[in-house]
């Protein structure tokens, strides 16, 4: 059985929102029904099959042909399976997730992994602003999982986290782990400014921090065995995805002291 | 439960090896136990925190746990890439077991140097592992859920000590297993029962809890001053001629050697292991019978045959 394949027919003219394009919410369906499905569009009402040319059959993986920043709610709910996007996804990738992988080989919109719950997001380019971040009347962001960024990410990213690991290869946009209340944020190419403000608990590890905020209170370089049992972990739950263990004791800044103050940024840099 | 009252012996029924095994059975009781791993910077250092939380573990009736060394575990083999050690803590029930833990963790573990403590039993069931000792840390303690485990980071003065949240429990566990050295000359007797004690280390999943896996001082149900328990006059080679004896005329001493492992297999396997050391060294060293003991079959679910045990 060959898996399930979408191939954009034209670059789309308004938002899809492709929620519905799950494993989970596609099993059992017939490709007569997969096309039938709505992909959004009030006024203009679209179908997959208006979109895409559909071939293969719905199982555990499913495969976007081409991408395009107006693919909203890609992997929304995903619950199991694979989701490829061979592309740009927009905004809202990877909404609620519970388990699986979903892989963006461009970049992602805004609010990727939005209350994010398990499952791993794989962003081959750059990643939008507020990564994780809730919707209004949601009490936490990104909640478990791993979401892995190749590349840099707008502000905001890991707004309000209270689980899981989100791993930068780039540069972190600023106010990292705004309102953070837990999980960890991995920035190999540093921390821009504002990063922890108003974080609760959490941690965030990058190699230098810019500018950092008055309500963070430096606690020296420790050799923490967290970082250790972190790394294993990691490594296991991610292999070559995972984040490099840090070679030297990072400098601890404990904060945000203007919130709760059990959050941390850690410095790896010399 | 190293309590031994009545033992029923059908004196010399084989002998191997010079020695003589009684047709008699160990008679062990189910039991709740809980294993941890607690890790250090050096091999030595895990284990002194392990044997400073094992202390005063020898009798579920007087120290309230059963507890001992399981065994030790490679850098690579634990949760934080560190040498450590597999602790195993018998109690009668798992919450008597989370009490023990919560103390003895407390103040045995979180206190050693450079320790860390991680749950060592995969188990569906469990219990508390950090909810004591994380309260030490005064409100600066703070929780890292990594998976479905969830790690407490408790500030101390070395750096930070990290505990694991839970620990599986099973109530499948067995405490009480049991083997009687008896012989003509008591250091004989020692040095063949550390010998069974070395063996028996070498099985998984179980523990001799008393010093150095042997016990001078078995006991009989009951005492004419109230106590739960008192000495084993039947065995005591200084009352032969004033009690009914299970004693020869030779026999000088009787160690016994008491075995709580997680399965009633374990158990078994191991009582195998020590009765095969000690027959191994034969009447050598003046060690002339291996009996065991019971409460006469009625009290303990679990019976282990000496004849079904031997090698």
């Amino acid at each position: 059985m060959s898996a399930l394949t979408l191939k954009l027919r034209c670059a789309p003219a308004m938002r899809l929102d492709l929620s519905s394009l799950v494993p989970g919410r596609l099993a059992g369906m017939s490709r007569g029904e997969i096309e039938r499905l709505e992909v959004g569009g009030r006024r203009h009402p679209l179908k997959v099959g208006d979109c895409f040319e559909v071939s293969g059959e719905a199982g555990d993986s499913i495969i976007f042909e081409g991408g395009s920043d107006q693919f909203d709610y890609v992997g929304a709910a995903h619950a199991g399976g694979n989701i490829l996007v061979d592309g740009d996804a927009g905004a809202y990738a990877a909404r609620r997730m519970k388990a699986g992988d979903l892989e963006i080989r461009g970049n992602a919109g805004v609010c990727l992994a939005s209350n994010m719950r398990g499952g791993t997001v794989k962003v081959g380019g750059s990643a939008g602003a507020h990564i994780g971040r809730p919707k209004p009347g949601e009490k936490d962001g990104m909640a478990g999982g791993a979401v892995i960024v190749q590349g840099d990410t707008d502000d905001y990213p890991g707004e309000r986290m209270r689980r899981g690991i989100l791993f930068v290869r780039g540069r972190l946009g600023k106010f990292a782990g705004a309102r953070m209340m837990g999980g960890t944020i991995f920035a190999e190419q540093g921390l821009s400014a504002g990063a922890g403000i108003q974080m609760r608990r959490g941690t965030l590890i990058g190699p230098q921090l810019e500018a950092p905020l008055a309500t963070f209170v430096d606690c020296g370089r420790h050799d923490l065995l967290i970082l250790k049992i972190m790394a294993r972990y990691w490594l296991k739950a991610l292999g070559d995805a995972a984040p490099p263990p840090l070679t030297i004791p990072p400098r601890r800044l404990m904060g945000d002291m203007a919130s709760l103050g059990k959050g941390e940024i850690l410095l790896s840099g010399a | 439960m190293s309590e031994l009252n009545n033992v029923v012996t059908d004196r010399a029924a084989i002998t191997r090896n010079g020695v003589s095994i009684d047709d008699t059975f160990a008679e062990a009781f189910g039991m709740s136990a809980s294993g941890v791993v607690i890790t250090a910077d050096s091999p030595k250092w895990a284990r002194q925190s392990a044997v400073t939380m094992t202390g005063f573990g020898t009798s579920v009736i007087g120290c309230g746990a059963e507890c001992g060394i399981d065994y030790e575990i490679a850098a690579d083999a634990t949760p934080d890439g560190r040498p450590g050690v597999r602790v195993l803590v018998f109690g009668f029930a798992p919450e008597l077991v989370e009490e023990q833990l919560k103390n003895r963790v407390g103040q045995c573990v979180l206190t050693s140097p450079g320790s860390a403590c991680f749950n060592g039993l995969d188990s569906s069931r469990r219990i508390s592992l950090s909810g004591g000792p994380r309260f030490f840390g005064d409100g600066w303690q703070t929780a890292r859920k990594l998976g479905d485990t969830r790690y407490w980071r408790v500030p101390v003065m070395d750096g930070e000590f990290v505990i694991e949240d839970k620990a599986g429990v099973s109530t499948d566990a067995v405490g009480g297993g049991n083997i009687l050295v008896i012989g003509k000359d008591r250091i004989g007797v020692l040095e063949t029962c550390e010998l069974a004690v070395a063996a028996i280390s070498n099985v998984r999943d179980v523990i001799t809890p008393f010093p150095g896996g042997i016990v001078r001082s078995g006991s009989k149900v009951g005492s004419k001053y109230g106590a739960p328990a008192s000495t084993n006059d039947a065995f005591c080679p200084t009352l032969r001629g004033a009690v009914k004896s299970e004693l020869s005329a030779d026999d000088k001493c009787v160690l016994e050697i008491v075995i709580d492992g997680l399965t009633a297999e374990a158990v078994g396997n191991a009582m195998r292991a020590g009765i095969k050391a000690v027959l191994d060294v034969g009447p050598q060293r003046g060690v002339t019978r291996i009996s065991a003991g019971n409460y006469g079959g009625n009290l303990g679910q679990h019976h282990y045959h000496l004849k079904d045990y031997l090698p």
